[in-house]
């Protein structure tokens, strides 16, 4: 079959590789129609997860059509229309019963490698490095789903294949940074990053009940976008002091609730930029933590941070004093999706949640290096790049 | 590859030798009192009396002991290597049952690509018994 691999950094391919096949019970196999790009693949292109062999399959936000499944399989049935959730997970450990699914026990292939890193191993995720399970990924025709009853999710009747694309990853993240970021009715939260990421937890903000929401970017069509589409605030930050205009927003108090949806790589127009890239250089750090920094020292006192964008390793110049003494709570997850997932299929169907408006570019596998090149300069006002099968 | 690659790639090495090194320990030496522990969601009945093959066919060679976790968390099912059989080996026991008692079943992991590449080569050796390595 033919399937998008990672070959190097910054160098993606169409490829043949072998059919999925089913290796547990508890698998099956699924048809992708529809994977799109994400943030975190970024990461694995720039070289930020070095992780990878050539000859990967990438993409783990996707969803599809049930084509086999195996013996242990009980909840889904060839034929059935599913999303499936980006994070693989048992349903069984005790991480998954109290919904902390991104940290199952049970699916990492190669828990070692996290271990050492980072103390614990988190669960298994698709196309997204060996440190992190090493399963194929979704940009291909086939893929084999481990732990299907618990990775997957049917797909309402109501609810069309391109808006439930996104309740597989990034809609599900944002939801996750408004709900355990603690959004509470009346709150101000300010979210940094505009892609798909950073608008669902904007939406989702303001389905939790906050007063007002403002979305800081640099690109002004996805301001644009997720203002026409949920009717949020913006600030550019390449135009305006965000600090100034957070304090202006909120009495001079600052966010509620900050969550960060940007990333290692963030950008900056200030000195910290240059900084950052020094200090990666000399390798002092492997991350650029500058909306994390931003977040943590707007956050009004007492006021909650969420850290959505993906990390991988250490940072520098992190502001401990101001998260000590104005008594902040900071978090961070990659995404626990089965928890939210079917309620966020559910709103699509109500109406409440728009998805589809993403899915700015839409094109065959055949064109996915065109759809990582523009999603990856942010070209010809790309939010995302989403492969058809 | 830009900087920030070669950065992370320097610590892809530092863990693949810390993966290395600690296979390399000697099990007498070093941890030989020390339990080797996995929690496992299930009760402590259950754990005894549905051990997994994986784990109870080393059984004259470890010592085990089940035992409550803290705060409903399950069952804390330690071992203790105690003739040849290494300290990997056991890890990889444990955590091998515990999928089983509360999955039903290990993960399979899918199959490496077929080019690694010279990166991806040293990775493979290190995934290759990265299920046994670890910080049990
Ligand atoms: N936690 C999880 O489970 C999870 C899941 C999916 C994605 N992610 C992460 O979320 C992040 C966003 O993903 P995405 O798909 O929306 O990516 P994206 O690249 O489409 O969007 C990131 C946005 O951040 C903006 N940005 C860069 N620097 C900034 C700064 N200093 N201040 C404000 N905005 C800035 C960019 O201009 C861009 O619009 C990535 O780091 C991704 O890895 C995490
Ligand atoms: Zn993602
Ligand atoms: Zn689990």
């Amino acid at each position: 079959m033919k399937a998008l691999c990672w070959e190097g950094i910054n160098d993606v391919r169409v490829q043949d590789v072998p059919d999925p096949q089913l290796l547990n019970d508890q698998d099956m196999i699924l048809k992708v129609r529809l994977s799109t790009v994400c943030g975190s693949d970024l990461h694995l292109l720039t070289g930020h997860i070095p992780f990878m062999q050539a000859g990967d399959v990438i993409g783990h936000e996707f969803m599809g059509e049930v084509v086999e499944v195996g013996p242990g399989v009980t909840r889904h049935r060839p034929g059935d229309r599913v999303v499936v959730c980006s994070f693989i997970a048992c349903g069984r450990c005790w991480y998954c019963r109290n919904e902390l699914y991104s940290l199952c026990d049970n699916t990492n292939t190669n828990p070692a490698i996290t271990q050492h890193l980072w103390g614990a191993d988190p669960g298994g995720i698709f196309g997204y490095s060996h440190a992190m399970g090493g399963f194929r990924g979704s940009h291909a025709e086939y893929v084999r789903v481990p732990f299907a009853d618990h990775t997957a999710i049917p797909i309402p009747e109501a609810v069309d294949d391109m808006s439930a694309l996104f309740t597989s990853d990034s809609a599900a993240t944002g939801w996750m940074g408004a709900d355990l970021g603690g959004v509470k009715q009346g709150d101000v939260v300010a979210v940094w990053g505009a892609g798909a990421v950073g608008q669902m937890a904007a939406r989702a903000a303001q389905l939790l009940g906050a007063e007002r929401v403002l979305l800081i970017d640099r690109f002004d069509y996805r301001l644009r976008q997720a203002e026409s589409v949920f009717g949020v605030e913006t600030i550019n930050y390449a135009e305006t002091s965000v600090g100034d205009a957070l304090l202006e927003a909120t009495g001079g108090r600052g966010p509620d609730v900050c969550i960060e949806a940007v990333g290692c790589e963030a950008h900056s127009t200030g000195p910290q930029y240059v900084y950052d890239q020094v200090k990666s250089k000399l390798k002092l750090e492997t991350d650029r933590p500058i909306a994390v920094r931003e977040a943590i020292y707007n956050c009004r006192k007492g006021g909650s941070v969420f850290v959505l964008g993906v990390f991988t390793g250490v940072v520098d110049k992190f502001p401990l004093g101001a998260l000590m003494n104005k008594g902040l709570t900071v978090r961070g997850a990659q995404q626990h999706g089965q928890r939210y997932i079917p309620m966020l299929l559910d709103r699509i169907a109500s109406g409440d949640l728009a998805t589809n408006h993403l899915a700015t570019h839409v094109m065959p596998l055949s064109e996915g290096a065109r759809g990582y090149e523009l999603f990856k300069k942010k070209e010809d006002e790309c939010v995302r790049s989403v492969f058809r099968l | 590859m830009n900087t920030a690659g070669k950065a992370f790639l320097a610590a892809g090495v530092v863990t693949v030798a810390a993966v290395a090194r600690r296979r390399r320990r000697t099990p007498a030496v070093q941890q030989a009192d020390r339990w080797l522990v996995v929690t496992v969601n299930r009760s402590p009945d259950d754990v005894q009396s549905s051990l997994p093959d994986d784990l109870a066919r080393w059984r004259d060679q470890i010592e085990i002991s089940i035992r409550p976790a803290t705060g409903d968390k399950g069952t804390e099912l330690r071992a203790k290597p105690a003739g040849e059989v290494s300290h990997d080996d056991v890890r990889l026991a444990l955590r091998k049952a515990k999928a089983v008692l509360e999955a039903g079943e290990v993960i399979q992991p899918d199959t490496a690509p077929t080019h690694p590449g010279p990166m991806g080569k040293v990775l493979q050796r290190v995934t290759s018994r990265a299920g046994g390595g670890g910080r049990l």
